[in-house]
């Protein structure tokens, strides 16, 4: 299923030089994280853990400081995705021009969800923010390549496309098999385009200095407190939310230590 | 120097025609700019999804490296100047100029505390230019015509032209450019105009951190000033026309949730604020909005406006309060046991 035994090591060794090269473009070689994030991720597919932890010690930082940073960015998926990563606008532009039913397309079509991957490892789907080319909705990107002007008509078309391979869209490359989701657990947007309140991308709440406090300390969780059956509703909201993505994640992870 | 071509406000798409189409014209203005300050760095900071236009513009800079005008003594003239690429990875705050800065030093693209401005400590502490690709790209034809050329258009204090980036309900959707002061229903007028049998119901003339303007503003010239005195801003010069078949909760719900994603996360209000609008918007959609929840949107929306450290948690506001201030019945008719009949 996937292109090769992983060798990262010899990958590594391989991509040295162009690393150096980036590095020196600029007055701070940490300027060079981003570019070289996104060389590991066209060659593994995405940002392995391996490929951060290469990084940190390339550019003297810690694998901490590199994995916050990475993490900022959607674009790094820091677990393996499908060969073809679609993203449709979900802008207000493209909403105006029928974004939804393309969006409904699309899921149907496919089976599955928002930031999920075909059980083949074929597709990932997503639905992004503005992709700034509001004068042909509905648009999208195929690995980055645009594609515009789509009806929920046209969407069979540039699926059979890609899976006949005429789409012109180069596939990426699959070093690990891909899991359900590439969403990492404390990522803001997990499930559906919702959001827990308190996720502030912290891994554990109990260090998050308050952050990830859920009993009211942040203001505007009181002016939520103020509405008795508000408060009703974002509790029992939290939790069903909270224990939703739990059993994603735990499906997951029975299936990577199956694999 | 740097050029800031991490375009993502919705509705804007002027940068993304640029990039693709001009790319020599941003490069050129590029290093007339950096020349102009005496800069032996430039930076361009390009959207980490504009995949082609990256590719595209890294082969006009190889192309302008080969005939001298990049790198050590340009035509003999003893100035170096130096120009990186740099592509973005998914992150709309990039685009405000300090997050960009943090970005292009391999952080979180989280914006600073201001000031000190960028032109006093910038990029790795260096004063730094950061301007927009559309300021560059002008810069070359202002110097081959002259000041007087550009300045010929416009209004008394708006002069020049701008490229609007018009989307929408209008039948001819596109970036034109347009003297600025040309009216707000000639700019309609010039995109195709409405679809048949559909009326005017508003603008949002700056991008998705903008306010609504109405019929009433019509025929008030699209200018910096005037739009201001609307209660608006030109901003980034995205249009998005919205005619009478407009659902406008959705239409705020999708830019409140906007903004709630592309949170940085740095200052609380913008962070929770606009995580809870979203959730009570959301309720809204459903039909599900509670009593007094169209007051706490207006009460929280205020309270995040400027108590932040960048301009993203002030974007928050404007928008939703301009439609419920002027569409208070379309929320109210999302109140749960209020439903009116044919409401969609």
């Amino acid at each position: 299923m996937s292109d090769r035994v992983r060798n990262f090591p010899l990958l590594a060794a391989e991509l040295m030089p162009q690393c150096e090269a980036l590095a020196a473009q600029y007055e701070e070689r940490r300027s060079a994280l981003l570019p070289l994030m996104h060389l590991f991720q066209s060659r593994e597919g995405f940002v392995s853990p391996e490929a951060m932890r290469f990084a940190a010690g390339f550019l003297d930082l810690t694998p901490a400081v590199v994995e916050s940073t990475v993490s900022f960015y959607t674009l790094f998926y820091r677990k393996p995705v499908g060969r073809y990563v679609l993203q449709v606008c979900r802008g207000l532009s493209c909403t105006l021009g029928g974004a939804e039913d393309v969006m409904a397309a699309f899921r149907e079509k496919l089976g599955i969800g928002n930031l999920q991957t075909t059980d083949d490892g074929l597709f990932s789907y997503e639905e992004v923010e503005c992709l700034a080319s509001c004068d042909r909705p509905t648009c999208m990107q195929v690995n980055l390549e645009f594609l515009y002007d789509l009806t929920p008509q046209t969407v069979d078309g540039v699926l059979a496309a890609i899976r006949g391979g005429t789409s012109g869209v180069a596939p990426l490359p699959q070093t690990e098999r891909p899991g359900k989701t590439w969403a990492v657990r404390q990522d803001t947007e997990v499930s559906e385009g919702e959001k827990m309140p308190g996720d502030t991308g912290v891994p554990d709440p109990n260090n998050a200095g308050g952050l990830g406090d859920r009993t009211g300390l942040i203001a505007l969780d009181r002016i939520v407190n103020d509405d008795a059956a508000l408060l009703g509703r974002s509790r029992e909201r939290t939790v069903r939310d909270a224990s939703a993505i739990d059993a994603v994640i735990r499906e997951e992870d029975r299936a990577h230590a199956g694999h | 120097m740097v050029c800031n071509c991490d375009e993502a406000e919705p509705g804007t798409f002027k940068d993304h025609m640029l990039l693709e189409n001009k790319p020599h014209l941003i490069l050129e203005g590029m290093l007339l700019g950096a020349y102009g300050i005496k800069s032996n760095h430039a930076f361009i900071y390009i959207r980490g999804e504009f995949k082609a236009g990256y590719e595209i513009f890294t082969q006009a800079l190889a192309q302008a490296r080969a005939a001298g005008m990049v790198g050590k003594n340009i035509f003999g003239t003893g100035y170096d100047l130096e120009v990186t690429v740099q592509r973005g990875a998914g992150a709309y705050i990039c685009g405000e100029e300090t997050g960009l800065l943090n970005s292009l030093e391999g952080k979180r693209g989280e914006p600073r505390l201001k000031p000190p401005f960028p032109a006093i400590a910038g990029l790795y502490g260096m004063p730094t230019v950061v301007n927009n690709v559309e300021t560059l790209a002008y810069l070359v034809p202002v110097l081959q015509k002259g000041w007087e050329w550009f300045a010929a258009v416009g209004t008394e204090r708006s002069k020049g032209y701008k490229i609007v980036s018009v989307s929408g309900h209008v039948q001819k959707p596109g970036n034109y450019e347009i003297p600025l002061g040309t009216t707000v229903r000639e700019i309609i007028e010039i995109a195709g105009g409405l679809r048949p049998g559909r009326t005017f119901a508003a603008v949002q003339p700056g991008g998705g951190s903008s306010a609504c303007i109405f019929d009433e503003h019509l025929d008030w010239p699209y200018d910096y000033e005037s739009m201001s005195k609307a209660g608006s801003m030109l901003g980034s010069g995205a249009f998005v026309v919205f005619d009478d078949t407009t659902d406008f909760v959705k239409a705020a719900y999708n830019l409140i949730r906007f903004f709630a994603h592309e949170s940085c996360g740095q200052c609380t209000p913008c962070r929770e604020g606009g995580h809870w609008l979203e959730k009570v918007l959301h309720r809204f959609v459903q039909g599900r909005g509670l009593p007094g929840d169209m007051e706490m949107l207006l009460r929280v929306s205020s309270s995040i406006t400027g108590l932040n450290l960048c301009a993203l948690g002030d974007s928050i506001e404007p928008f939703l309060k301009s439609v419920l201030v002027r569409f208070p019945d379309r929320f109210e008719a999302r109140v749960q046991g209020r439903q009116v009949a044919g409401v969609r």
